[in-house]
């Protein structure tokens, strides 16, 4: 097992601790400095309205990484849950149901993004929401999976012997052996979650102007690029580091739930 | 021929559950075209409500949705609120650029990616780098991040594409990245296939190694990557959005956007509609050719 599971660790703490780090205040616009080249004053420059880049994208770590954790987060509780009580359930629930998540598995969750937020409008709670909704049925396929191949093993048999009831089974013995492989797509989950979020930004469709996330920051800088590709640069280079080790984490993270491809 | 049946029917059930939900949400939209054309102008209470009423903006959703997709069924999408335009013509226009970069975005991805997964079953840990390294760039890159730099550097500096409208450039970063996409989990596919029994005493009767790739492997390892590159496909929808917005292409994401922020409720209804269908219709046709091409799945 490598080290990379320290990335998503690094990742957290930079997003509780960057914005108390950040050495100005990030949405001080100074009118006098726009579009600075990074160095002096301002480590990484200032964007298009003078705002220290460094600062912003200190600050955007924590509300990028709440938005990305919040959707993952939200996706996980509702799609494992419903695929674990919709397995269990079985017949007519557990077709009708996957039927549902089948549908909103088809459609890409940019889209799922475009439609919830044109019709919720744009902000941090309808952002979280989309994006939760948009990868929920990805977790419910893997929490059914997961049901499917625990819910016939030796062990439920001698704990239903046991006398414990549907919901003791699930929580305390089928749950803990469920929980690797839902935990793992997690991992992938999140990343997509902050590319997702960055273009929902550059559609317009992001976050409010007082509480940037590192798409946003792209997003506008996009704008502005031929002025200030500095304030490009820096957005997308932190989403690209995050974004790539948490995929490369979440990669061996699976590799090692599963022995057949560990070579 | 069950199979079939069944695939189209769930298709079916999917696409109408689809434009009702889309009908729901959009019957929901907070303001509505009267309150944008009311801001620009000065329109009093009565004359908004009398404009509603005309519009049929004020009848219950389920009648409005009953009576949309009955004019739809026959081909009537409805006039553009804000364009006065039917919205039939327009969106086959946008449809056209839509499809146009969609199709050359799908066979640059489906290309390279196939190629690469083909070189790597006949053995080429060079193509194995390759498409772990593309699997990289597409996760860590959003795609309007790279079309900012390309525009930077091939139509601002060098002069070598056009600024707006061209085709080349965004069909090749779309391409790009969706090969990424496919590349994963046909390499993955490939790799373990490859590693089965069968294979190896391929390898002993001193098979060509392009000869295993192309009869031991990749029959094997293709179903689950027509499976990703159906999920890849519907996914370009999302991605043509991008791309239209940042080249200036009139496609059916620019269409859609913009009659958004217009609170155009008949474009927007009608573009989210066709991408939904399209989507709809891909991942039935991803599911049929899976099971063409697994006979135990049949």
């Amino acid at each position: 097992m490598s080290k990379l599971w320290l990335a998503p660790v690094a990742l957290l703490l930079l997003a509780f601790l960057g914005p108390g780090l950040a050495p100005l205040d990030p949405l001080d616009q100074d009118l006098g400095a726009l579009n600075l080249a990074p160095g002096g004053a301002h480590g990484l420059g200032t964007d298009h309205l003078g705002r220290d880049i460094l600062s912003r994208l200190l600050a955007g770590a924590g509300t990028t990484l709440l938005v990305a954790s919040g959707g993952t987060a939200l996706a996980l509780l509702v799609g494992a849950l419903a695929g674990l009580v919709l397995a269990a359930a079985g017949r007519w629930a557990e077709a009708l149901g996957f039927a549902a998540i089948d549908t909103l598995r088809g459609l890409p969750p940019l889209l799922l993004g475009l439609v919830g937020l044109a019709a919720l409008g744009p902000g941090l709670a309808p952002l979280v929401l989309t994006l939760g909704l948009s990868y929920a049925p990805l977790f419910a396929h893997v929490a059914r999976t997961a049901w499917q191949r625990e819910a016939t093993a030796d062990y439920i048999a001698a704990a239903l012997v046991n006398g414990a009831g549907p919901v003791r089974r699930m929580a305390r013995h089928i749950l803990p052996n469920a929980a690797g492989p839902i935990v793992t797509l997690g991992a992938i989950v999140l990343p997509r979650c902050i590319v997702t979020e960055s273009v929902l930004s550059f559609l317009g469709l992001g976050t409010a102007p007082d509480a940037p996330t590192w798409g946003r920051m792209a997003a506008d800088a996009a704008r502005f690029a031929e002025v200030a590709p500095h304030a490009l640069v820096a957005p997308v280079l932190a989403i690209a580091v995050a974004t790539a080790t948490c995929a490369l984490a979440g990669d061996a993270l699976r590799r090692r739930a599963d022995p057949l491809r560990a070579a | 021929m069950k199979r079939l049946v069944l695939t189209l029917l769930a298709a079916l059930g999917q696409a109408a559950a689809i434009l009702f939900g889309l009908f729901l949400l959009f019957g929901a939209v907070p303001g509505d075209v009267v309150e944008v054309l009311a801001a620009a102008g000065d329109l009093d209470d009565a004359q908004q409500a009398a404009m509603r009423a005309e519009l049929g903006l004020d009848r219950p959703v389920l009648e409005r949705f009953g009576g949309w997709l009955l004019a739809a069924l026959g081909g009537d999408l409805g006039i553009s609120q804000r364009f006065g335009q039917p919205v039939g013509p327009m969106l086959a226009e946008a449809a056209q650029a839509t499809l146009e970069l969609a199709a050359a975005s799908a066979a640059i991805g489906l290309g390279l990616a196939g190629g690469l997964g083909l070189a790597f079953a006949a053995g080429s840990r060079l193509a194995g780098r390759a498409m772990e390294a593309l699997n990289l760039w597409s996760i860590a890159l959003p795609t309007f991040c790279v079309g900012v730099a390309v525009l930077l550097l091939f139509a601002v500096e060098l002069h070598w594409i056009p600024a707006m409208g061209g085709l080349l450039a965004p069909a090749l970063i779309l391409g790009v990245d969706n090969a990424g996409q496919l590349a994963k989990p046909l390499a993955e596919e490939v790799a373990e296939v490859a590693a089965r029994p069968h294979v190896t005493v391929a390898r002993a009767k001193g098979l060509a190694p392009l000869h295993i790739a192309r009869w031991h492997i990749l029959p094997l390892a293709a179903p689950v990557a027509v499976s990703v590159a159906g999920v890849m496909i519907a996914g370009l929808l999302g991605g043509t959005l991008t791309m239209e917005m940042l080249f200036g292409l009139p496609g059916v994401g620019a269409l859609v956007l913009n009659a958004l922020q217009g609170r155009d409720q008949p474009v927007v209804l009608a573009g989210l509609a066709a991408a939904a269908l399209a989507i709809v219709a891909v991942n039935a046709v991803a599911a049929l050719v899976q099971t063409a091409l697994d006979p135990r799945a049949r």
